[in-house]
């Protein structure tokens, strides 16, 4: 199925709120990317994660909400595998695929699915090389040494962030003296550098005022023409504003799933609605 | 003032001051208390510097009066005829050298020199030695001249500490019974001066006879000796180009040019030689004993950096936190183990342990194999750095430690590997830290006595570093060494007593900049990482 624009389509829904992003063709959806089936994933003793079934589509925002310790950001970390750092994490049951191959089969190479899961974390972490290493380090820890090839990646890159403008002229100075926003644009820069499928977002606005909240939300609207991108956060305005799709978990459980209009609008479960309603959470 | 505000005070809940005891609130005596246990170690380090100081101070001085009398006693000017004995012999020596290849046999059976060539060489070699004779007598001659004016000196010098002892403490009457000659320096330099001429004489025979041998050298029909032979006659050149050079020396020394106070600190940091006890001139020059040291550390370096650092990496970034809580403890077990035992166990174990290796034919490539001596530069580094390696291993790892998590999370979930993560993120973002280790072991190392006192060899001597790396098998001497093994049979007060303050010292200070420098770098870095 090809991928649609969901600005054609004739089914949007017409809303008093403009705040919503595209809304998303239901009965047409994109075909899913990434399938989560009946995943059961411990810390250790603790179960986290209960029974998760979810399909994330092609090309879209997929917000993941709901109150801290709901789990959203350990099934985000589960997608690139992130959570193999911490002992005593695994699955319990169920399985995630991305394009049909599930990810966490022994013989998956972990370096080449990190390689196509581009990952931005809560707190913005540039590492303390210059501005230009930082967006190269990707291409060069796969063995990129062409000059060219790397100034033609970095500055692409640091234009998708929406960055160059504001940092071409000093491209060799230390990422660590930009503000916190840009720092957090750098390091879209350095994710969307090594080009991956999908981005996943861990709270990238938690740590950020207002404006610079503003210019990331912007960017992740620009990002979705090339990149799936899941997004966790709890600011219920931010996934309302950015998203196509959202899932709202509790007690590591996902509650519902909807288009993110849906979930706002009209849910259908009642501590969803609770939820988004600000009763809770 | 009027007694209703009085009233509004007492109405406001204000607690009172509690009882003094001596003067004092309790708070001010814990504080006292904790203040004062702060101020105690303050005051032990001031002191241990002010004792090193007042100990050490007085020996420039001495060693001044010591070269004074060097000078005074004519010991200088003999000094360099010895010098133009002393290259002499070495000609001597390696005229031997030739005639030891010339009698090894090449193959067996079939000599590298035939019999005649042997004898003519004999022949030439004792004539060459002979030329010498007169040189070396008019040195014997003037050396006992020397010695004695230094024997009046030095006896007059320890009279004139015993007068000036009893005045002190007031015994005037026997202070003014110790009788001090005056010795007429003139008169008494007169027979070395005057041997000048008689020396000029000397030399010029010499010359004209070493010239007259360098034209007919002995040929040999082995084209090995013939290149030995051709350096020979190079060397007897030179030796023979060097005379005009002594007797200006001679022409121009005077025994009473002053000592300067800097050339005796420049005869102290930058002397070649440590001799003590000696029946002709003592010299306490401390490089050798330097280089001893920073030989021993670099090997105990070379050998702790990798272990120290690549432990602490894998510790702290690859190990599982089963290996971890295995690894940890063991190598801070290190530490435990008294340097004594070390040392020993270098002794018994170590030394003789490399040795044998070292007679391994296989290994001979190896710079330094065989090593002659068991005792060696090579056994007390590979000690001190198994000492060095658990304080390495535990700043590195603190450094290692102290790098954001948030580096490797966004460096993993870019796809980079595990090593790659270590090598071009982690390990550049605690460069600062590791290196502050390693300064810190090499302050360890450095001031460490045991081990080197047991296991270094202890001769006092430079290494010949024209071996390359070959140098690490020889014995050294260090400072930390010298201190520990010379300081029970010294003179309290005597210039050799302070000449180990003064090296005391110099160590302090060595350490005390290796310390800043660590802490400025490792300062540099936490205000880095905040």
């Amino acid at each position: 199925m090809p991928v649609m624009d969901s600005s054609n389509t004739d089914l949007r829904i017409r809303t008093s709120m403009p705040a919503f992003a595209s809304p998303v063709d239901i009965h047409q959806a994109p075909r899913a990317l990434i399938e989560i089936e009946n995943l059961d994933f411990h810390y250790g003793p603790h179960k986290v994660l209960h029974e998760i079934s979810l399909q994330i589509p092609e090309r879209q925002v997929t917000a993941f909400i709901g109150p801290s310790g709901c789990g959203k950001s350990t099934l985000l970390r589960c997608l690139n595998r992130m959570n193999d750092l911490i002992d005593g994490a695994r699955v319990g049951a169920g399985r995630i695929s991305i394009r049909g191959i599930d990810i966490h089969r022994s013989d998956v190479d972990v370096i080449e699915l990190r390689k196509r899961l581009g990952m931005v974390f809560q707190k913005s972490n540039p590492f303390p090389k210059s501005i230009y290493e930082n967006v190269a380090y990707g291409l060069r820890i796969q063995g990129v040494r062409d000059r060219s090839r790397l100034d033609e990646a970095v500055e692409r890159s640091l234009q998708g962030a929406g960055l160059w403008d504001e940092v071409k002229d000093r491209l060799h100075t230390s990422g660590l003296g930009l503000s916190g926003g840009q720092q957090q644009r750098l390091c879209i820069a350095r994710t969307i550098a090594v080009e991956p499928e999908i981005i996943l977002m861990d709270e990238p606005c938690s740590a950020l005022d207002p404006i610079a909240t503003a210019k990331i939300e912007e960017l992740i609207k620009e990002l979705r023409s090339k990149f799936t991108i899941v997004i966790v956060t709890h600011n219920m305005q931010q996934a309302a504003r950015c998203s196509d799709l959202t899932a709202f978990f509790y007690l590591g459980r996902l509650v519902e799933f909807s288009p993110t209009r849906t979930i706002f609008m009209n849910p259908v479960n009642p501590q969803t609605e609770a939820y988004v309603s600000g009763r809770f959470g | 003032m009027p007694p209703e505000k009085i009233n509004s005070v007492a109405a406001f809940p204000v607690t009172f001051r509690p009882g003094r005891y001596a003067g004092l609130t309790g708070n001010q005596v814990v504080r006292g208390f904790f203040g004062g246990n702060a101020i105690v170690s303050v005051v032990v380090l001031g002191l241990i510097t002010l004792f090193l100081l007042r100990e050490g101070h007085g020996f420039f001085g001495q060693n001044r009066r010591n070269l004074e009398i060097y000078r005074a006693a004519g010991l200088e000017f003999v000094d360099i005829l010895k010098r133009q004995e002393e290259g002499f012999g070495s000609l001597n020596r390696t005229l031997f050298e030739i005639r030891l290849a010339a009698g090894r046999e090449k193959e067996p059976g079939s000599p590298m020199a035939t019999a005649a060539e042997l004898e003519a060489f004999d022949a030439y070699a004792s004539e060459l030695g002979d030329a010498a004779g007169p040189l070396r007598e008019l040195v014997g001659e003037l050396v006992e001249t020397a010695s004695a004016i230094k024997t009046k000196l030095v006896m007059n010098e320890d009279r004139l500490a015993e007068r000036q002892h009893l005045l002190a403490t007031g015994r005037q009457s026997e202070a003014g019974s110790i009788r001090i000659e005056t010795i007429d320096s003139e008169a008494e330099l007169r027979p070395l001066l005057e041997s000048r001429a008689r020396h000029s004489a000397i030399s010029g025979s010499l010359a004209k006879s070493l010239v007259e041998l360098s034209e007919r050298m002995p040929s040999m029909s082995a084209p090995e000796l013939q290149v030995l032979l051709g350096e020979f006659g190079e060397l007897l050149r030179d030796y023979v180009a060097s005379f005009p050079g002594i007797e200006r020396q001679l022409a121009e020394w005077r025994h009473d040019r002053e000592v300067s106070i800097f050339s005796a600190i420049t005869a102290f940091l930058f002397g070649r030689e440590w001799l003590t006890a000696s029946f002709w001139q003592d010299w306490y020059g401390v490089l050798p004993l330097v280089t001893g040291s920073f030989l021993i550390s670099l090997i105990a370096l070379g050998l702790a950096v990798p272990l120290g650092v690549g432990a602490a990496v894998y510790v702290n970034q690859i190990a599982r936190p089963s290996e971890r809580s295995a690894i940890k403890p063991c190598i801070e077990f290190i530490s435990a183990i008294p340097s004594v035992v070390l040392g020993f166990f270098g002794i018994a174990v170590l030394g003789e342990a490399l040795r044998k290796v070292s007679h391994i034919a296989w290994l001979e490539w190896i710079p330094g194999f065989p090593i002659a001596e068991r005792l060696n530069a090579l056994t007390a580094g590979c000690l001190l750095g198994l000492i060095a390696v658990p304080i390495i291993f535990s700043l590195a790892e603190d450094a290692l430690q102290n790098v954001p998590k948030s580096f490797k999370e966004a460096s993993l979930a870019l796809g980079a590997s595990r090593i790659q993560t270590v090598v071009r993120i982690i390990l550049p973002a605690g460069i600062s830290g590791i290196i502050s280790a390693v300064l810190l072991g090499l302050g360890r190392v450095i001031g460490e006595t045991m081990v080197v006192l047991l296991c270094a060899g202890n001769r006092i001597a430079i290494p010949d570093f024209s071996a390359g790396p070959g140098v690490m098998t020889q014995p050294v001497h260090t400072m930390t060494g010298i201190i520990a093994q010379e300081m029970g049979e010294v003179v309290q007060g005597g210039i050799h007593y302070r000449a180990l303050f003064a090296v005391g010292i110099l160590l302090f200070c060595l350490s005390l900049m290796i310390n800043l420098t660590a802490q400025r770098i490792l300062g540099r870095y936490r205000l880095l990482s905040s």
